[in-house]
């Protein structure tokens, strides 16, 4: 039973010119037989979380049931595509799993199929361990939501858990402003030209561009700082040249971590990364449905690499170049009017920028977005960790997250990009250049 | 020029350029709190830069500067005289 008023949901969203970035991703997944643009979240409870009562409130969610009950209209010259509310009675699966190892996500949750064909965009799963803990896992098509969509969709379920309010226009994206189309062009040149020099080759990538990974599948390896080691952190960032939050300090690190796997192997190159950047207006409360990010390209010389402070500047100096340059809207300015080319046309487009391979690694942070979250459903929390889509190739990506003031580090990775022996040393080098003495 | 102009001019900008309508601010407001993350940061510096012609040297930029507006204000009057 839905306890909400259907009627206020809305009956079509067009995509973001992100979203259809995503789509592109999604079919690029598909081709490579990669684990598909999946995002999970996972939160770690001490003690048993009650399968009923989780239920319960994730079929109380109105923006939960429209995500069970949508399919996507393509688009064409004239029409953008759009979300099309079809409100088939879909309700959310919970499904219940009892783990034998602690704290590990079974491979069937992994693997699940969410692509664009699939019949709903969002799955949860509640898993019980052998000590009592227990967690909930939630999966999404990262077409449909962001990072920061997810921090938004985390409250909207606290709140139902508190029987709070809900406030339906924080929910989808607003009436976008009639373009400039004039302008539209002019920033789509500019743009094409910086890309284009930015990840012109060489660039060295984790991932080889003609790998398959067929078996579809991608794993993950955490690990984490206590809070001495997380405040030693934040030092380090403020010493390196990141002055404003640990951002830099840390692409620099997996720059590092990264440039010294491929020079073992032999792989020479620029190090090429391009950083997502929320493109919401700050302190905004929505919307929780579409993705609003652009990105910050960054690309780094060997010679550059010497030591991380040296890298932290030349990245700091690309940052503030770009933003000057306003590239971030005018990228997004791009992807907004690739809404309009047929999905086939816009994926031999991108696949040809630096010839098939994406990027040198992929980085991601959730900042301090789930710092302070103490509890979910009313229950408190022991730890989170945020599982990445995989994009293929490279393969391979970096996630940065604070919890109670504590930096835990994930690597979603294919299985054929890096070896047991390699992860390893990545995760020691990793650590030796966070905790380092700058 | 004085502190209220110069907190005037930079609520104005960070206001319509930044922030969500629906976040408002003052002179006192911790901007982290509001929603200004290191990127908009670097926007702000910018601004600076354009709006009173002057250039926030490296010592300068540490948090604390950029705390509140009237932190902000205060670096921009030091390096206008």
């Amino acid at each position: 039973m839905n306890a909400f008023d259907k009627s206020l949901l809305p009956k079509k969203v067009r995509l973001s010119g992100a979203d259809c970035f995503h789509l592109v991703l999604d079919k690029h997944a598909q081709k490579h037989g990669a684990g598909g643009n999946v995002m999970r979240k996972v939160f770690y409870f001490s003690g048993n979380i009650s399968f009923e009562k989780t239920e319960s409130i994730l079929k109380r969610s109105p923006i939960i049931y429209w995500l069970c009950n949508i399919e996507l209209v393509p688009g064409s010259l004239l029409t953008i595509p759009y979300w099309k509310f079809t409100d088939r009675r879909n309700n959310i699966i919970l499904l219940e799993h009892h783990v034998e190892e602690e704290n590990s996500i079974p491979a069937s949750i992994l693997a699940r199929d969410i692509t664009i064909n699939a019949t709903r965009f969002i799955e949860a799963d509640l898993l019980h361990y052998p000590s009592g803990a227990s967690a909930f896992v939630l999966s999404w098509n990262h077409i449909l939501l962001d990072a920061k969509g997810t921090t938004l969709l985390f409250n909207h379920l606290n709140h139902i858990s508190e029987n709070s309010r809900i406030n339906y226009d924080l929910f989808f994206p607003a009436k976008e402003k009639r373009p400039n189309i004039i302008g539209y062009i002019r920033n789509m040149y500019k743009v094409k030209h910086f890309i284009q020099h930015s990840s012109k080759k060489p660039v060295s990538s984790i991932g080889e561009k003609d790998q398959k990974c067929a078996d579809g599948s991608s794993s993950y390896r955490t690990f984490g700082f206590n809070s001495t080691e997380s405040k030693k952190i934040a030092q380090n960032a403020f010493k390196s040249g990141s002055r404003f939050g640990p951002t830099l300090f840390f692409i620099a690190c997996c720059a590092h971590v990264i440039h010294k796997l491929n020079t073992k192997r032999g792989k020479k190159g620029d190090t090429w990364v391009p950083v997502p950047y929320d493109g919401r207006l700050k302190g905004a409360s929505g919307p929780l449905i579409s993705n609003c990010v652009s990105f910050l390209f960054y690309r780094l010389r060997p010679e550059e690499m010497n030591n991380i402070p040296e890298t932290v500047k030349s990245l700091a100096a690309q940052m503030t170049s770009q933003i000057k340059e306003q590239m971030p809207q005018k990228y997004n300015m791009l992807l907004n009017m690739m809404r309009h080319i047929p999905l086939w046309l816009y994926y031999f487009l991108i696949s040809r920028t630096g010839e098939g391979t994406f990027a040198s690694f992929l980085y991601t942070s959730t900042g301090d977005n789930f710092n302070e979250l103490r509890s979910l459903f009313g229950e408190p929390l022991k730890n989170l960790a945020l599982i990445p889509a995989l994009t293929y190739p490279p393969g391979f990506t970096f996630v940065f997250l604070k919890h109670d003031d504590e930096v835990n580090v994930e690597i979603a990775y294919s299985p054929g990009v890096i070896n047991e022996e390699e992860l390893v040393l990545v995760e020691q080098n990793m650590r030796e250049l966070l905790l380092a003495d700058y | 020029m004085e502190a209220g102009i110069i907190i005037e001019e930079l609520k104005k900008y960070i206001e319509s350029n930044i922030l969500s309508g629906e976040v408002k601010i003052d002179g006192s407001t911790n901007l982290q709190q509001a929603g200004i993350d290191s990127f908009s940061t670097v926007e702000i510096i910018l601004f600076i830069e354009r709006k009173f012609g002057v250039m926030i040297p490296d010592d300068k930029l540490v948090p604390d500067n950029f705390r509140t507006l009237q932190a902000l204000s205060t670096i921009v009057q030091e390096l206008l005289n």
